[in-house]
């Protein structure tokens, strides 16, 4: 069996040529573009293994209270064991300052962290793909008005933003993903902006334009298809910067509102107690938290790497 | 060159009156509108005569558009920004006060962040797929996954508490330069933002590297005889700067949001700490300098980066005087 490389020229892979993927007179089968891309992706295995993990932790964010059933919500009030518990059979990873279980509450967190982080982290790239899309490919005046006012939001200072913000609009769930959402997107819609002019100036587009199709369909059918790549490519990384920003609230104090909790407003009130040698209350938390933005952030790697068209097989 | 700077000044002004513009109606979406700093400050059940009093020595009870305007021509024509709400002082005294501090700790670090990520880029993009690479990429990838505060708080734990070496807070009340002449004092704090900055940029340095190494002229150099070190230093690091100047000038905002968080963890008294302060107490006139400020440094970093983007690269020099 033949081998061939792809991947970008930092990350180029060996790839175990197919023979069922020709056919028996020797032509090639054309394969499915989202077949070849899969498979690329799938040739990497730090990115599968990415997504496994990032499975897994979502999985069991959402079915926590099915798999290990703790109460949450009622901070144990008695002065006692209950609280800064070591690990132990009944909580395997100890409890908090305030007796809830840590291995639940690490999942129970999970679940706001990651809500927030994807449902910000789609906001940014919806805003930033329209706003880029139609900047780029209208041109001239509005493109100007259009960049100039992007820029005045890249000087904004944005995480004294979200604090005034969040101060203002409170730190409700909704509000956050809105906040979050509605500050991060001003890099995404640049370089949505850059593949748009990119793509108007290619033949197809102004071949479609000399066809008489509208600027809309022109959108819809060449631009975008063609900067799908980018697109989601930066979605992923708007993801994990999402729940970046979100735990750097969180130990702003600016998090979600207790009774619920996100992994910033834990790590945070857990790192207060390391001094008092309460290790379970951040080390394992810190390794899941750091592990899910490394791993949206290589699965956005690897993804850019399925989507270099010039990487394909011909 | 001149009317270009003059130009970019011009549109800066434009970004700043839309900054302030937006920080300044903020207040008005807050519970109890404009009136929420009178409750913070004067409880969250006082007397309606005192909140309405509150107001009346503020301005509350003018409409928006006046007080935006009467807001604009004390900053542009008096340079005054106001009085705090909590603190008795006002914002200018504050800010004075504090930024130094932050501006030499965001400076150091960034001084710190380019004398160690630019050849760490060139290093890595030329020994590609080494395992020093690997290395590199794998902790840049890592460090950019820890939060910023989270770092902060491991150094903390670390060099202050387990092998207490290291004061766990700089020292206060000292001259803002104090970071060169007591530099263990400042040690933390600088190595952690530097850290985050460097986490964050140091993907970009090797792409950017990366590219260049790849070009034509690269290997032209290579062909005609350059050696390896003239052809890195003459044509690969001369045509990677632009790109890197440009980020640099992008990178200011996190750079102070960062230099925010460390402020918070190591509460060193800067412009971080008063921010979150001043959130938190809803004293708006705080808020409100201080993001002017940022803005402009912000802003001044980006024409700088674009200057300096002329500088190096002749043909951005032209095309950026007639635009």
């Amino acid at each position: 069996m033949t081998t061939f490389k792809v991947g970008a020229p930092d990350t180029m892979v060996d790839v175990p040529f197919d023979p069922a993927m020709s056919s028996k007179d020797g032509h090639d089968v054309i394969v499915p573009m989202w077949k070849q891309r899969l498979k690329i992706f799938a040739h990497n295995k730090l990115a599968v293994a990415s997504v496994i993990y990032l499975v897994l932790i979502t999985g069991a964010s959402f079915l926590v209270p099915w798999l290990h059933p703790t109460n949450q919500t009622n901070q144990a009030l008695t002065f006692g064991s209950a609280w800064n518990a070591p690990p132990s059979l009944t909580h395997p990873l100890g409890t908090d300052s305030s007796g809830f279980d840590e291995l639940g509450r690490i999942f129970y967190g999970g679940e706001y962290s990651l809500t927030l982080g994807f449902l910000a982290g789609f906001i940014t790239i919806v805003i930033g793909t329209l706003y880029g899309m139609i900047a780029g490919f209208v041109g001239g005046f509005t493109d100007t008005v259009m960049m100039r006012t992007l820029d005045a939001f890249l000087s904004i200072p944005y995480l004294f933003l979200l604090i005034s913000l969040i101060t203002v609009f409170g730190r409700t769930t909704l509000f956050l993903i809105l906040v979050i959402g509605f500050t991060l997107w001003w890099g995404n819609a640049r370089i949505i902006r850059g593949d748009a002019l990119l793509i108007r100036n290619l033949e197809y587009a102004q071949a479609a334009t000399s066809m008489g199709a509208s600027k809309w369909h022109i959108i819809r059918r060449h631009v975008f298809p063609n900067s799908i790549s980018n697109i989601v490519t930066v979605a992923t990384f708007s993801v994990a910067d999402a729940i970046l920003f979100l735990s750097a609230l969180g130990f702003l104090g600016l998090g979600i509102q207790a009774p619920q909790t996100d992994w910033g407003t834990m790590l945070q009130a857990g790192a207060g107690q390391l001094a008092n040698g309460f290790w379970w209350e951040v080390y394992p938390l810190a390794i899941v938290f750091i592990l899910v933005v490394v791993s949206i952030n290589y699965i956005g790697d690897a993804l850019r790497d399925a989507f270099e068209v010039r990487l394909l097989e011909r | 060159m001149f009317t270009y700077i003059i130009r970019r000044l011009g549109q800066a002004l434009l970004v700043l009156v839309i900054v302030m513009f937006v920080t300044f109606s903020l207040p008005y979406f807050q519970n109890h509108g404009i009136y929420g700093p009178a409750f913070a400050i004067l409880g969250t059940h006082a007397n309606p005569t005192n909140v309405a009093h509150f107001g009346a020595q503020y301005g509350f009870n003018h409409p928006f558009f006046v007080r935006f305007w009467n807001y604009l021509v004390q900053v542009f024509f008096h340079f005054n920004l106001g009085h705090s709400y909590k603190q008795n002082n006002s914002v200018w005294g504050i800010i004075a006060l504090y930024v130094p501090r932050t501006i030499w700790l965001a400076l150091t670090s960034l001084v710190l962040t380019i004398i160690i990520a630019i050849p760490l880029g060139m290093v890595q993009a030329t020994r590609r797929n080494t395992v020093f690479d690997y290395a590199a990429t794998g902790t840049a990838f890592v460090l950019y996954a820890v939060p910023t505060f989270l770092l902060c708080l491991l150094a903390l734990e670390a060099f202050s508490f387990r092998w207490p070496h290291l004061p766990a807070s700089p020292p206060g009340g000292v001259a803002p330069w104090a970071i060169f002449t007591d530099p263990l004092g400042f040690l933390l704090p600088v190595a952690c933002l530097t850290l985050a900055t460097i986490a964050g940029l140091s993907r970009f340095m090797r792409g950017t590297v990366l590219e260049v190494m790849v070009q034509d002229y690269i290997r032209s150099a290579r062909a005609k005889g350059c050696s390896s070190r003239r052809t890195l230093f003459r044509h690969a690091f001369r045509n990677a700067l632009g790109p890197i100047i440009t980020i640099l000038g992008l990178s200011i905002p996190a750079l102070l949001g960062g230099a925010l968080i460390v402020e918070s963890v190591f509460n060193y008294g800067g412009l971080g700490v008063q921010t979150v302060a001043a959130a938190s107490s809803l004293d708006i006139p705080i808020i409100l300098g201080i993001t002017l400020l940022v803005s402009i440094l912000t802003l001044l970093g980006n024409l700088m980066a674009d200057i300096a983007l002329g500088l190096v690269n002749p043909r951005i020099r032209i095309e950026g005087a007639s635009r």
